[in-house]
């Protein structure tokens, strides 16, 4: 059997086992569902995180930016507008690409600049959302942020229907990732992370297709905010650009595998989940401590992150079994 | 004769198993929880809170040996909103009767909502937000709001005679709500009040404090905010020596903590306490209430701690009650919370419809000597004000 069709395999089994497994097995379990919501809600700024990083060649501080923003306008819209909230999600995710545009300038950083940069437009962000306040409510935020509604009888405003949110905004992200990776844009941004100055000098438009992966990471940070106002129906500005939501995705990318399309996906359920569920329990109050360490222990052992890790091993075996 | 005896004997003592029984099968083990922020940034006023919980639970068993048992199964929300969701769902799992904790109004908005989803009773002194009961949620109960603490600002500033008064205020909502219901109440009564925002991550405020010194002129400044802006704001004050006749704050300034932590600071500073410190203590249950906390954690209780207890004392008679009359598994936890009219360690508590409790007034303690002595109101001190006096 080829890589491609064993992969494609496992694709669609891990589909099921998302779409159809976890419902049925944590259906009725509001708290570990719970868990699962929040760590997708990671996996998607993972997600759009590593997209920028990896095709895009830039490092960002600052995804806590397009994820206020992009709840900001999704909760305000909803709120104050009547927008149905389906619709005001996904306005969520235009506010947060339109704002990506003010970030343009950055581009012509590199390295730790264009992180440093990025990281103040994100304060720039939350300083507005606090001094806002007839808009976004100020420092004492929103509360009862619309949730999401009953569509034929299924209510997408409980945790599994959030749930089912979430799961499909990340798996779109990821096939988006994966289209644009295969597409010619991904060899041209693959080409440029070797040498900016030689494909530029073949013609390839490298700050237009920097600017591109910039607003497209943008978007899906805002749906993925825009998403968690209505999940959780609570937004100030301390929460919405805690930078919480960069670290933490950047953590769970890098766990992961931030140079495979799934890596930052299964990166954000691995630390989230087993923080919470396994070291929680047993260590209240220093649990935070281990997954650090296990992090530390990651970079140190694959680089690469988990991904990789797990596919080297059945290569490994497979050599033993033919010698 | 033998015979009879016998008879007797095995009467009584089936008669005896039989009462034994029927006790055994009317006590009953509640499992209460409780979802504080232990670790991050409100950690230490969650543990606080924490603390005031313990001693309720092992008051309340004490008070109810033999008939009813009490635990409390604690979730750290780690100062996340999202993790107090998940705390509330996790306690509601394991079958907890009711909850009690929370702290931040932020965080206590999501959570409160998921213990109402999940039709439990979440009570706490942790949250002082209007919008919090202007939700109307039947579930929601809290023993303290803002208005109890702008009173007691607004009284002690209208007793020292202050016709000129600087607001120094955190732009968090209740810190806002707070300083704008003092702002308008002394405006009402023709005091000039200047009212000056900072933000979060304010570290130095002499330009503030500048501000204050050279445009208003204030005979005192009002400061409403946390322990770290408290600190921040009498540092530039003790630099700059604006000519003031007094420093009020609100909560967490007048405790033991600040008082030992920061002595050089603290001296002649006012702030909302329900205790002196060293607490003194005359009626019976606040007396047990002090011995309980200093059997189990070495140290005298603070209002952290006192609030964490009424609000648990409170629910746990609540939760008793609705057992009693035979409602607490129909759902009927919230309507027996509602009949309570307590007199309390922090004064009469009973709840209107929105889970508010009306009665809630403060009182504000002066750090004299490194203590806490109560100046206001007058029936409640235990001191003389120590006025006009700053830190400087």
């Amino acid at each position: 059997m080829s890589n491609s069709l064993l992969n494609r395999l496992l694709l669609v089994a891990a589909l099921a086992v998302a779409y159809v497994g976890v419902p049925l097995l944590f259906g009725g379990n509001a708290y570990v569902l719970g868990l699962i919501v929040a760590a997708l809600t990671i996996a998607g700024v993972a997600v759009a995180w590593a997209l920028l990083g990896n095709l895009g060649g830039m490092v960002s501080f600052g995804h806590a930016a397009f994820f206020g923003v992009g709840s900001y306008t999704s909760a305000v819209l909803a709120m104050k507008l009547g927008v149905p909230v389906f619709a005001a999600m996904l306005l969520g995710g235009v506010g947060a690409a339109l704002s990506s545009i003010a970030m343009l300038p950055a581009l012509r950083l590199r390295g730790p600049y264009f992180a440093l940069a990025i990281l103040a437009y994100a304060h720039i962000f939350q300083i507005l959302a606090t001094e806002m306040t007839p808009v976004t409510g100020g420092a004492g935020g929103l509360l009862s942020i619309p949730r999401f509604p009953k569509i034929l009888g299924f209510d997408f405003g409980e945790k599994l229907g959030g749930y089912l949110i979430v799961l499909t905004i990340v798996v779109l992200a990821a096939f988006a990732y994966d289209a644009i990776r295969r597409s010619t844009w991904g060899l041209a941004l693959k080409a440029m992370h070797d040498t900016e100055v030689a494909t530029r000098v073949v013609g390839v438009p490298s700050t237009h297709l920097k600017a591109a992966m910039l607003v497209l990471s943008a978007f899906i940070t805002g749906v993925v905010g825009a998403f968690n106002a209505h999940f959780i129906s609570f937004l100030d500005p301390d929460y919405a650009f805690s930078s919480g939501w960069t670290v933490l995705p950047i953590a769970a990318a890098i766990f992961g595998g931030y140079r495979t399309v799934w890596g930052p996906v299964v990166g954000a359920l691995a630390i989230y989940l087993v923080d919470q569920l396994l070291f929680k329990p047993i260590l209240p109050h220093g649990h935070q401590m281990v997954l650090g360490v296990l992090l530390c222990a990651m970079i140190l052992f694959s680089p690469g992150g988990l991904m990789p890790a797990l596919r080297r091993r059945p290569v490994k075996e497979s050599r033993h079994a033919h010698a | 004769m033998k015979r009879m005896l016998a008879n007797l004997v095995t009467v009584s003592t089936l008669a005896l198993s039989v009462a034994l029984g029927a006790g055994a099968a009317q006590a009953k083990d509640f499992l209460l929880g409780s979802e504080l922020p232990l670790t991050g940034s409100l950690a230490r006023v969650g543990q606080g809170m924490h603390e005031g919980i313990s001693v309720a639970v092992e008051m309340a068993n004490r008070s109810y040996a033999g008939k009813h048992s009490f635990k409390v199964q604690t979730i750290d929300d780690e100062t996340s909103p999202a993790k107090g969701v998940a705390a509330v769902e996790k306690l509601a799992g394991d079958g907890v009767v009711a909850i009690t904790g929370g702290y931040g109004s932020n965080i206590i908005g999501p959570a409160s909502e998921a213990a109402q989803k999940a039709g439990l009773v979440y009570i706490t002194s942790g949250g002082v937000s209007p919008e919090l009961t202007q939700r109307g949620y039947p579930t929601f109960f809290r023993i303290n709001n803002t208005d109890g603490y702008a009173l007691a600002m607004i009284g002690l500033l209208q007793d020292m005679g202050a016709r000129k008064v600087s607001i120094v205020y955190l732009n968090k909502d209740a810190t806002s709500s707070l300083a704008k219901q003092v702002n308008g109440a002394l405006t009402a009564k023709g005091v000039t009040v200047g009212m000056h925002e900072f933000d979060g991550s304010t570290s130095d405020f002499k330009p503030l404090m500048n501000k204050v010194k050279l445009q208003d002129r204030p005979d005192a400044i009002a400061m409403v905010g946390y322990e770290n802006d408290y600190v921040g704001i009498l540092r530039a004050a003790k630099v700059l020596k604006p000519q003031v006749k007094a420093m009020v704050g609100v909560w967490s300034l007048a405790t033991a903590q600040m008082a030992k932590e920061f002595p050089d600071l603290m001296e002649t500073v006012y702030g909302t306490s329900m205790l002196p410190y060293p607490v003194e203590f005359t009626h019976p249950e606040a007396v047990e209430f002090a011995a309980t906390y200093k059997k189990l954690f070495n140290k005298d209780p603070d209002y952290l701690g006192q609030f964490g207890y009424v609000q648990t004392r409170l629910l746990i008679d609540a939760v008793v009650r609705a057992d009693e009359a035979g409602t607490l598994s129909k759902g009927g936890l919230p309507d027996e919370l509602r009949k309570t009219d307590a007199n309390t360690l922090i004064g009469r508590v009973t709840f209107d419809k929105n889970g508010d409790n009306l009665n809630f007034t403060h009182r504000m303690g002066q750090h004299q000597g490194g203590k806490v002595v109560l100046v206001w109101p007058q029936d409640a001190a235990n001191g003389k004000m120590n006025f006009p006096a700053v830190p400087w």
